[in-house]
């Protein structure tokens, strides 16, 4: 206890000097604390004194005044939000050997997949050549594939098998273990606010926790928040939409009830199979909103839930429909689309539905029942057209308005996460700009972590 | 027409024929799509798709140099142009002496010719499927399909008429071909109106005296009437449910009889989604084109099937005006419609070409809706279903036009 006493208290010093996140970092990271026994769970500790800033009123507006802020890490590669897109990214540059960090605003990774329970991964396989092939593969087959070791975490996996289902407590937990072993850092419950930049260039970013406001210093950064936080914050041009915004819910107890009376009472579904006996999951689309907008969410948010509950209390009082409960509803709220970058290129739904080879692929796309051809997706689509420093992927790549059905799906994310990953750790091996990276180089690295490119 | 042959003239024939063939493939060779539909040089087709379509389009004034020609020379086609009488000959030289059994035959050429302008009347020409470009091109345009029971049949027509006259020499030509029995027609009826004129005589098998152009008016005259009565009769047949049918196709009934079969359409369709119907919906349709929208749809940039119809089955519209015309609605299975069953599924819906769906969503209720008024049938929305085994947004057979 003493010992700790003094590190804390060292700890002080050097925030002072500006160098205290680095060693604050160690402080979170060191368990074995938490397992001495010695340590009383409730204990006084000194009240941390950081240097504040608070905001003021001049001339009636609110002042934010002007502040030096901790650099909590330096990096090479910077991922911000950990849903499927940025858990790609993170996972493959820290295997390519780059110095990575992940960020990510909740406590867990996979974002709309786990903490948005839509937990059917769609498109992960496409016809090419007369086959059925899978095309989500490298980091985002392999986590799938982990998944079959485990009961309950995954079905309609295998051979003849397409579109998979997962549990999200097996995805979670799995992420967790592959970046663990990457070796990439991860900082859950820190929400990035802003951008540093240099020049033309993004270099970092701030961000917001409850240890306040602090800089992550990067020599590349990804934007995988599925909204385009970052790159909208450092000015890329951008496109914006307008999307259904849902709230997914899991029903329990489905096994025990009638569904053919309730299908009779107007219950056409029940929802989608899950990995566990007896539970569902059930999509609600929503009205078209915007998903920038907090008033909007916070309104979605009152009203899908009061939507859900009233649904099932229906429900179980239907007759046949006695048994069902609310499990839960979805921790995330279900926002499909906002913002879209103007990247170098932009991947329309008709280039998709061609057949056409573009000679920077980083990624296929698959189709939703496996059934129809497999869309190439270039570089271009992960690349500003004007900003230096950054990347995008996931639910924000740069697409047409059509395409987004396909480019939001989980298994486009988990590729252009990856090839995201593998092009940002080649442009900090190489020392150059993300745009002049070497398209062989990072196609060989891909195919070296088994993305499939056709 | 012997007689007067010499050596050169015998040599300008022989390269006239070789020329013909040649030209007549060059329209139908299954690596190109040329749009001038080979069948509508045929007198015979032109003919019979005018009177059963009440249109002289395009196509119809096609057959019109062939029709004055023959008027005016008889059995010039046979001889200098028919591919598949050339094909025929140059077969029969395999065997030179095969004996002329059917002599005695009657003319069923003739017969099917008067049935089928008798029935052409009453906008069903029966047998007009017999022309000989519409079975060379049928030939032609089945190698274009994948390889399937379909696409044999449809290409079997040639075959058939060549294995006929190996074994019976000269035997189609003269007794069953209906464009060669009206160009035989076409000299007696000038007969009839300037007798003085015999001394042209007719090609080798038929001679008609002048009473026998009587009795052939008679004949005539009964054999359409037997054609108008048949006709009506084969359609009141028919009547069966609608099919999809090519953009602009005919009304099921006079469909099926208008389209001479020779496959055009399902050569040139870019998409491949028009196949050779195996009587898989009744007899009367038989190697009809039928659209299937598994692989691909009727493409919004395309009028080819229309341009390339030698007999008017299929409209000759422009593009403008094709794509007002409906195969049928769209019409959705909302037991199999994902979307409709809580999954983020909207492919039907981005790939109408004509906007005509719609997410409609209502709470927990969504799913797609159509729009009537834009909907062509097209089919790009079943094609794009990734439900299985069967989509579950489909095409229903119910052709009209959109509102404009
Ligand atoms: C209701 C609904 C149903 C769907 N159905 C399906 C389906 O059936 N199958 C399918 O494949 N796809 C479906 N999708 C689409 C798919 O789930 C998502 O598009 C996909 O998971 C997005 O992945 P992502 O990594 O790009 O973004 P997200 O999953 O949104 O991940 C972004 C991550 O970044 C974090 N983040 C955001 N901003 C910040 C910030 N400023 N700082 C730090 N962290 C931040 C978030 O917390 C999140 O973890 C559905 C989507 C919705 C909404
Ligand atoms: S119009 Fe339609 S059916 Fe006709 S050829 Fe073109 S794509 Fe094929
Ligand atoms: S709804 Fe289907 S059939 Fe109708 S126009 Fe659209 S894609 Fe074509
Ligand atoms: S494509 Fe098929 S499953 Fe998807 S919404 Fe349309 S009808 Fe439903």
């Amino acid at each position: 206890m003493k010992h700790t006493m003094t590190r804390r208290d060292l700890l002080k010093l050097f925030s002072a000097a500006g160098l205290g996140p680095v060693l604050a970092s160690r402080v979170v990271a060191d368990e074995s604390e938490h397992k001495t026994k010695k340590i009383p769970e409730i204990q006084p500790i000194p009240v941390e004194n950081l240097p504040r800033y608070p905001a003021f009123i001049r001339d009636g507006k609110v002042i934010q005044p002007e502040r030096p802020l901790a650099v909590f890490q330096e990096t090479d590669v910077l991922v911000v939000g950990g849903g499927a897109a940025g858990w790609a990214a993170a996972v493959s540059a820290a295997r390519a050997g780059a110095k990575t960090m992940i960020v990510e605003r909740y406590g867990c990774f996979g974002g709309l997949w786990t903490g948005g329970i839509v937990l059917v991964v769609i498109s992960t396989h496409a016809t090419e050549n007369g086959q059925m092939t899978q095309v989500v593969r490298g980091v985002g087959g392999e986590l799938l594939d982990r998944h079959a070791k485990f009961d309950h975490a995954i079905v309609n996996r295998g051979e003849t098998k397409f579109n998979p289902t997962t549990d999200p407590e097996a995805t979670m937990f799995l992420m967790d273990e592959m970046i663990r072993e990457s070796g990439a850092k991860t900082l859950f419950h820190c929400w990035a606010t802003d951008v540093i930049m240099d020049g033309g260039a993004v270099r970092g970013v701030v961000f917001e926790s409850k240890a306040g406001r602090q800089a992550i210093l990067a020599k590349v950064v990804v934007d995988t928040t599925g909204d385009g936080d970052i790159f909208a914050a450092a000015g890329a041009e951008h496109e914006q939409r307008l999307h259904a915004i849902g709230l997914v819910h899991r029903l329990g107890n489905v096994d025990r009830a009638d569904h053919a009376k309730l299908k009779a009472a107007g219950y056409k579904s029940l929802g989608a199979i899950e990995p566990q006996p007896s539970v569902r999951w059930v999509n609600l689309r929503g009205p078209s909103s915007n998903g920038l907008d907090i008033n909007v969410l916070t309104r979605l948010q009152f009203e899908h839930r009061r939507a859900i509950w009233e649904r099932v209390q229906k429900m179980s009082k239907t007759p046949g429909g006695e048994p069902l409960f609310l499990l839960q509803t979805a921790p995330q709220i279900g926002v499909r689309t906002t913002r879209l970058l103007a990247g170098t290129h932009q991947l329309t739904y008709k280039e998709s539905r061609e057949p056409r080879k573009f000679p920077d692929v980083v990624a296929v796309g698959g189709a939703q029942n496996g059934k129809h051809a497999g869309w190439p997706i270039p570089y271009g689509v992960l690349l500003p057209k004007k900003l230096d420093g950054l990347l995008t992927a996931g639910r924000s790549f740069c697409m047409d308005d059509k395409l987004v059905e396909d480019g939001r799906l989980i298994g486009s994310c988990l590729t252009t996460g990856h090839a995201a990953g593998a092009a940002a750790a080649v442009a900090v091996k190489d020392g150059c700009r993300l745009r002049d990276v070497s398209i062989p180089k990072l196609q060989k690295l891909l195919r070296e972590q088994g993305a499939y490119l056709g | 027409m012997t007689t007067g042959e010499n050596g050169r003239h015998k040599r300008l024939r022989l390269a006239a024929r070789w020329l013909a063939l040649a030209a007549g493939a060059a329209l139908v060779l299954p690596w190109w799509t040329v749009r001038v539909p080979l069948a509508s040089f045929s007198p015979f087709v032109a003919l019979c798709s005018a009177l059963a379509t009440h249109a002289v389009g395009l196509i119809v004034l096609l057959g019109v140099p062939a029709f004055v020609l023959a008027l005016m020379m008889p059995r010039w086609f046979c001889r200098f142009a028919c591919p598949v009488g050339f094909m025929q000959e140059l077969l029969g030289g395999l065997r030179p002496h095969a004996k002329t059994r059917w002599l005695r035959w009657p003319f069923f050429g003739r017969w099917f010719l008067l049935l089928t302008l008798g029935g052409a009347l009453v906008g069903y020409p029966i047998f007009l499927w017999l022309d000989p470009l519409a079975i060379f091109s049928g030939f032609f345009s089945a190698w274009r399909q994948p390889l399937t029971i379909a696409s044999v049949c449809a290409g079997l027509a040639l075959p058939v008429a060549l294995l006929f006259d190996f074994l019976l020499p000269k035997a189609w030509c003269m007794r069953v071909c209906p464009l060669g029995a009206m160009q035989e027609l076409m000299v007696v009826s000038r007969r009839l109106i300037r007798p003085r004129m015999r001394c042209e005589t007719g090609g080798g098998g038929a001679e008609p005296h002048p009473h026998h152009s009587m009795i052939l008016a008679r004949r005539s005259f009964l054999a359409a009437c037997i054609g108008v009565t048949g006709a009506v009769a084969a359609r009141k047949v028919r009547g069966g449910p609608p099919l999809l049918r090519p953009p602009g196709a005919l009304d099921e009934e006079r469909f099926t009889g208008v389209c001479v079969r020779c496959g055009d359409c399902t050569r040139v369709c870019p998409t491949r989604i028009l196949k050779p119907d195996l009587g898989e919906h009744g007899l009367a349709g038989l190697l009809a084109p039928v659209a299937k929208f598994d692989d691909g749809y009727c493409k919004e940039d395309c009028n080819r099937c229309g341009q390339v119809c030698p007999s008017g089955a299929i409209e000759r519209l422009p593009l403008a005006e094709k794509r007002r015309r409906v195969i049928g609605p769209a019409k959705v299975d909302l037991e199999t419609c994902l979307l409709a069953n809580g999954q983020d599924c909207t492919a039907c819906i981005r790939a109408c070409p004509y906007e005509a769906l719609k997410v409609l969503s209502d709470g927990f209720d969504t799913r797609p809706e159509l729009i009537l008024a834009r909907c062509t049938g097209c089919g790009a929305c079943e094609t794009a279903c990734p439900v299985r085994p069967h989509r579950a947004i489909r095409v229903v057979p119910k052709p009209g036009v959109l509102p404009a």
